[in-house]
Order: C-alpha cells, then structure tokens, then sequence
C-alpha cells in the first residue's frame, strides 16, 4: 500500500469506526430502558447488574469511539509521555472496542446457540433480531478493529 | 522478520481510565434505573416506562389483556393478526390467526386484508409484553380505515402459556 494512501485510509477508517461507535452508543442513551429489556431479553445477566451494564454501556461505546476518532485528529503533541497522545489515545480506545466486540459476538452466539429470536439490542440497526447477519457483521468489525490496532501496535507510536 | 507490537501499559491505564469515565457518565446519568436494578425493582420501573412511552407512541390503539382476548377469541368476533415472523407464525400461532409479518406492512395497502370490512375488529399480537410490533401494525391498521383495531400486548407467549388454543396451519 502506497504512503499517500495510507496516510487516508487509516485515519478515513479510524473516523468511521468512532464515528459508528458514538452513533450506536447515542441510540442506546436516548432509549435506556428498552436497551435494559434488550439485555434482559439475553438472560445472561443477573437482575442486579442489567441497570449498571445498560447504563454504562452506551457510554462506554461513546467513550471509546469519541477517543478513537480523536485519537486520529491528535497529531504530534507529546506530553511526559514518549508516545504521542494520539497514538496512545487510539490504541487505548481501540483496546477498548475490541473487548467489546468481542463480547458482543460472544453474547450473540450463546443466544443463538440457545434458541433465542430476541431482538439483538445492538444500536445501529433498529428491530433487528440475533442471528447471523449480526454475528458477521460484528465478526467483520472485528476484523477491521484487529487490522488496525496491528497498524498501530506496529507503528510503535509513530503517526501514520 | 519478526514484527515487534509496541502495547505498553500505558494503554491498558488509559483504556482503564476511559472505561471508569463511561461507569462514572453512565451512573450518573442514569442513577434511577441503575438503583432500581439494584434494589430488585428493575421490572416493575421497566414496565411503567414501557407503559409511558406506549401512551405516548401509540396514541389512540386500544389494548387487550389476555382475558379480554380469550373472550374475544372464543365469541368469534374478533380476527386475530399476528404480527410476527413468518417462521413463528408457522411453528405456532392463535388458532385462526392471519399472519401479516413486518416485512409485508409497507405494502399493507395491497394486501388481502384490505378487502375486508373496515368495521371487523381485529386483534394484533406478537410475540411477548416486551415486543412493540402488534401496537405498531395496530397503529398502521388504523391508519388505512380500519377502526375497531385491539391489540393483545401480553402477544402470543402468554396466549400459548395460559394453554389457550394453537395451531400450526395457516
């Protein structure tokens, strides 16, 4: 891959991928309590927890997602740090959305695996069941996610 | 060549960092449903919301609670639509139920329910209490002149629990 593009398609995809987090974590801040049935609907998780985890989640993709995309835009500025910020920025942020991917294929498989036609709960796409199409989608997110945070972790810091 | 992945720590403290900054924004924000999962109260606050915000979506679709529908079922009055998926409505439905599933509602103008009398109550369900769909198609029924739509909002899982009459055939 050419220098020039790379200079556009990891920041181009980086945004994106923030930008994709930040939407699915608004979706399901605007309507907290029927991402609380969603989860509910899972049956993975005791009643206590399923207010903190459909409280903090939505927060969590729009934290993560936010300092991707800002990672991205943050060029140069070190502080006591010898990694530039908005590489450490990215690659925290992209820790972060690999985990919950792969928490989020996780889930759906165990649903699937035990039979349930639930609406998936996952944000970006409204009414949508488990199945499947959510499973490759995640699995193709994770994909993208693996191949940058590799990007990053071999750049060592240095900016794109 | 042995590529080296420079992952310090310092990216798992600031990914940490992050992580208690979205449980600090999410408690905050949503302290009420957080302490009512806590308290064990989660569904009872979980159907009251449900509750306000179906007043507010679905203005103007009457509801029926299972009772009233097995009433409506066994005086025949009433026809049943279940809103599910075709694969649902095929494994088990209310008996005499017609399906008319999500993905058919845009062309709900050409459909054979629309050679029927306007006045003829129908009776939407879904699948459960949770699942808004029988309050969405009753509110599209509405809308193209039917106007004696109910919708059964406890759907078909506490039709098939209560015992009541299913069947598979279409």
């Amino acid at each position: 891959m050419s220098a020039s593009v790379k200079r556009f398609v990891f920041p181009i995809l980086g945004l994106g991928l923030g930008g994709v987090f930040v939407y699915a974590g608004i979706q399901k801040y605007l309507a907290p309590y029927e991402f609380a049935e969603a989860i509910l609907a899972y049956q993975l998780l005791p009643f206590g927890l399923v207010g903190l985890v459909a409280a903090t989640l939505p927060w969590l993709e729009m934290v993560s997602g936010f300092s991707l995309a800002f990672g991205y835009l943050w060029r140069g500025r070190r502080f006591s740090n010898p990694v530039p910020m908005g590489a450490l920025l990215r690659r925290s942020a992209l820790l972060l959305i690999l985990g919950q991917s792969l928490l989020f294929v996780a889930v759906l498989l165990i649903a699937m695996a035990r039979g349930l036609k639930i609406d998936c709960g996952c944000g970006l796409f409204m009414d949508r069941q488990v199945g499947l199409g959510a499973i490759l989608e995640d699995a193709l997110l994770l994909g993208v996610l693996g191949w940058l945070y590799w990007r990053e972790c071999r750049a060592g810091g240095r900016e794109h | 060549m042995a590529i080296k992945c420079v992952t310090g720590r310092h990216d798992f403290f600031l990914a940490a960092c992050l992580l208690g900054l979205a449980v600090i924004l999410g408690v905050m924000f949503h302290w009420p449903l957080v302490q009512a999962s806590l308290r064990g109260n989660l569904t009872t606050l979980l159907d009251q919301k449900r509750q306000e915000r179906r007043e507010v979506q679905f203005q103007g679709v009457k509801t029926l609670d299972l009772a009233q529908a097995f009433q409506a079922w066994q005086e025949k009055k009433a026809l049943f639509v279940d809103a599910r998926k075709a694969d649902e409505y095929q494994e088990l439905h209310v008996q005499g139920a017609i399906n008319v599933p999500q993905e058919t509602w845009a062309e709900l103008n050409s459909s054979e329910l629309m050679k029927m009398d306007r006045m003829r109550e129908l009776v939407v369900y879904c699948s459960q209490e949770s699942c808004d769909d029988a309050l969405k198609l009753g509110k599209k029924l509405r809308e193209v002149g039917f106007e004696r739509v109910l919708a059964f909002t406890g759907g078909f899982r506490a039709w098939d629990e209560a015992g009541y009459p299913a069947d598979t055939s279409r």
